[in-house]
């Protein structure tokens, strides 16, 4: 293989061409600094007008272009080719989803568990014309979760699918605890209810994939592990005190 | 023949859309937001350092206001802007920043606990409002997280195709279903265009790859005359080799501008506000240190953080240290980045009132791919995250005030007619045996506009852009496609949109060559003064068989006459 010359086995879905789909070769030249994207676009140019992907900002801040290179899920745009040189890079689409054309997948199992979350501020009452005041080292405790772009990739990585399909996903717990941590938001025990069960919080390995592979380095476990210790704190508590107003929580 | 009905349609699903769709909900209305990709993949989520509102919330020795607001906004379009409309967007930044907060933004924090506010070029005050440096995710997300919980209906992965007018009104769109290859007919009583900008227009650009202006050429087929397109915005920082924004607030937490003989040259261009000039001068200023040989070798200079420190790079800016470290190995802590500017954002665009109403009833516009002109000749950063959730309210507000109004159901034949007319002449672009790929003349046109259209302009180098042009449509009525069927067809979208292009690019060339001036980000070489006697008007570029046909009208002055900018 020449040096300059990046080889991709993309894996291509047409329903109505070969509802098997098929690998197929396609070989680029490589220029200085080129990222998958790039690549992938040039080929939509110049030698398949028909592949299939998504793509929007080029910049790893959309979420668009989450695929699956060498058996890793990744972004394209942040995807060097240099790296991908040695041998065929074998392309696939993101796994667990359903594959609509070549690399575009359904998300609607994805976005239908975020709605789940009702992911929205319910907050607490405050007048029109202030900001709800917060400590800068609260913000920066929920930071880490805002940064989520919900490109899907750590889904494809985690174990708890492989027991059970329906497992919210880590990136849907990451969101839940972004809200459960905002102190403007008045739900507390709605959004641990809604995450303590085996498709939840239990249903996680605590085997960090998730956080290694996140593109925006989201850490989905520790905000799993941290609702799972409020939801233990409660069930002490309420083992202790019978009494106490989240004593029903469990029962 | 399926056809789908909502009180409003909105098209696009960016910050603008998103606003809009809000509003109009709360009205009351049925409205549906229909875009070409998720409205978490739009380009808003890409903005990066702040969005203006005079909060006051910085520690300055005097309290910012709204008017001080207005000024430095009006002051930075180079007198170009419509002060009626600068006031209004001013007045209304405090309510919609708010909003935001309590809709959920994570802004970063003062040391009392209010939303942080850094300084901004061109500004007066530290006043763009910023969620570190990560401000258009932050917002974006929010008000998507509001219209899941409204429950507004979203038609995803769907391109506008054609605006369908009747009797003077605009009543409908034609619209593809990318994935089934449908083309649906729309109805509804009101259409709100927030499509954004169209920097691929360009070679080198901020932009998201999806950037293409497509809304705006709706617009323009439909007759509606496009607004002060020659002014286009060059963001002095673009990261070198991608031209992914580095974002002003770079500069606003204390960053440098360095040449190549370790100069901090912008003493040259702005003494005063050095770095933090407003955007056109401070892109003049770095693109004349390229020009003149003190860049570095490839056409860069450097931003400079590292005096920042690791500690607050990690807190202000950690958005553009995983940029530059992801696409340029360039970690700001240790090295300074390589930057060049690069098209950023479009001024002109759809002719709108304040209330986001365009001449063509039932056809309303917000955002980028509107011309309101909050703007004029020159953006001042933090001013576009602004505007497009001021006017996105207001035109949300107002659509849904006339579709309550319009009682009149526009039948279905209307919609019958244009669909098998839209349909032909596809047949006929699907029938061509073509010449030539159109993607060869989608290269040559951005290289042109970057290479003739860009900072600096002059007569020969417009002329040369214009006869491109002419060239280049010729051209393209020779492409064909490949691909043939509607379903997924990528080649079908992109030859559309291309054609939309060179049709923005036409009238941005046109505006360019007979406005004699410079002012803002329109810099002639030839003509390098402001000359407020001809030229302090608006351009209008009408759409005609023969090309382009301009026509001026008034700029809107209330308080604020025009007076030489110096910064």
């Amino acid at each position: 293989m020449k040096p300059n010359l990046l080889t991709l086995r993309i894996q291509r879905f047409n329903k109505e061409k070969d509802p098997s789909g098929w690998i197929e070769p396609f070989e680029v030249e490589v220029r200085k600094g080129m990222n998958l994207l790039e690549a992938l676009l040039r080929i939509q140019d110049e030698q398949d007008r028909g592949l299939a992907f998504r793509y929007s900002c080029r910049g790893a801040v959309c979420g668009s272009c989450a695929m699956r290179v060498n058996g890793k899920d990744v972004l394209a745009c942040r995807t060097h080719v240099e790296d991908l040189l040695e041998k065929p890079a074998l392309i696939e689409p993101l796994p667990l989803f359903p594959v609509t054309r070549d690399l575009i997948v359904d998300m609607s199992a994805f976005f239908d568990r975020y709605r789940k979350m009702e992911p929205y501020l319910q907050a607490k009452p405050i007048s029109p014309q202030v900001e709800y005041p917060m400590e800068e080292e609260k913000r920066k405790e929920i930071d880490p979760y805002i940064n989520c772009i919900l490109c899907g990739i750590c889904f494809g990585t985690c174990p708890a699918f492989e027991k059970d399909s329906e497992f919210l996903g880590p990136a849907m717990l990451a969101k839940a605890y972004r809200f459960l941590v905002d102190p403007r938001d008045r739900r507390n025990e709605e959004i641990l209810r809604a995450v303590n069960h085996q498709q939840g919080v239990w249903g996680c390995k605590t085997v960090f994939n998730c956080v290694k592979v996140c593109p925006k380095q989201v850490p989905p476990t520790y905000a799993i592990v941290k609702m799972r210790n409020r939801v233990l704190w409660y069930r002490i508590r309420h083992l202790i005190s019978p009494s106490q107003p989240f004593g029903r929580f469990f029962s | 023949m399926e056809i789908l009905s909502h009180d409003i349609l909105i098209i696009g699903g960016g910050l603008a859309g998103l606003r809009a769709a809000i509003e109009a909900k709360r009205s009351g209305r049925d409205v549906a937001i229909l875009s070409k990709v998720h409205p978490l993949r739009s380009h808003s989520v890409a903005a990066q350092g702040g969005i203006n509102a005079a909060l006051g919330n910085a520690s300055t020795p005097a309290k910012d206001t709204w008017e001080n607001h207005a000024f430095d906004t009006i002051k930075g379009s180079d007198y170009l802007a419509d002060q009626d409309a600068v006031e209004a967007m001013c007045r209304e930044a405090m309510e919609r920043v708010i909003e935001m907060e309590h809709w959920g933004t994570l802004f970063s924090r003062t040391e009392d606990g209010k939303i942080a506010q850094r300084p901004f070029g061109g500004a007066g005050f530290p006043r763009a409002c910023y969620a570190a440096d990560r401000t258009g995710h932050n917002l974006l997300h929010t008000l998507y997280e509001q219209v899941v919980g409204l429950r507004i209906p979203v038609y995803e992965e769907w391109y506008a195709l054609s605006l369908v007018i009747q009797e003077g009104r605009c009543v409908g769109a034609l619209c593809l279903h990318f994935f089934e290859g449908r083309i649906v007919p729309f109805r509804a009583k009101a259409i709100i265009l927030a499509t954004g900008g169209y920097g691929r227009i360009y070679l080198r650009s901020t932009n998201a790859v999806i950037n293409t202006g497509s809304g705006s050429f709706l617009a323009y087929q439909a007759g509606i005359a496009l607004e002060d397109m020659e002014f286009i915005q060059f963001h002095p920082t673009s990261l070198y080799g991608t031209n992914i924004l580095i974002t002003e607030g770079a500069r606003g937490e204390g960053g440098y501008l360095i040449n190549a003989r370790g100069e901090r040259f912008m003493e040259r261009y702005a003494p005063h506000l050095m770095e933090l000039g407003p955007r056109d001068i401070v892109a003049r200023g770095t693109q004349t240190e390229i020009d003149q040989g003190r860049g570095f070798e490839g056409g860069y200079v450097h931003l400079d953080l590292r005096h920042l420190g690791r500690e607050k790079i990690m807190e202000r800016l950690p958005g553009i240290r995983q940029i530059t470290v992801d696409f340029a190995g360039v970690d700001p802590i240790l090295e300074s980045i390589p930057i060049q500017p690069a098209q950023h954002y479009s001024m002109g665009g759809i002719p709108t009132n304040a209330d986001g109403e365009t001449e063509l009833p039932g056809l309303f516009a917000a955002g980028e791919c509107a011309c309101v002109s909050v703007h004029g000749a020159n953006r001042l950063g933090g001013n576009s995250l602004l505007e497009t959730l001021v006017f996105g309210e207001r035109a949300g507000r107002k659509a849904a005030e006339q579709a309550g109004k319009e009682k009149k159901i526009p039948e279905e034949m209307i919609f019958r007619e244009r669909l098998g007319a839209f349909q032909s002449r596809l047949d006929g672009i699907f029938g061509r045996k073509g010449e030539e790929p159109s993607f060869l003349i989608r290269d040559e046109m951005k290289a042109m506009m970057t290479s003739r259209v860009g900072i600096f302009r002059e007569e020969s180098g417009l002329l040369a852009a214009r006869g491109k042009i002419q060239e280049l449509k010729k051209r393209f009525l020779k492409t064909g496609l490949k691909q043939k069927g509607l379903a997924f067809n990528n080649e079908l979208v992109q030859h559309w949109e291309l054609e939309g292009m060179l049709h923005l690019a036409e009238a941005i060339v046109e505006g360019a060559l007979a406005r004699k001036e410079s002012r803002g980000s329109h810099f002639r070489a030839d003509y390098p003064k402001r000359d407020d006697e001809h030229w302090l008007r608006h351009t209008l570029a009408f759409k005609t068989e023969e090309g382009v046909r301009l026509d001026y009208k008034k700029v809107s002055i209330t308080s604020y006459p025009p007076k030489e900018r110096t910064y």
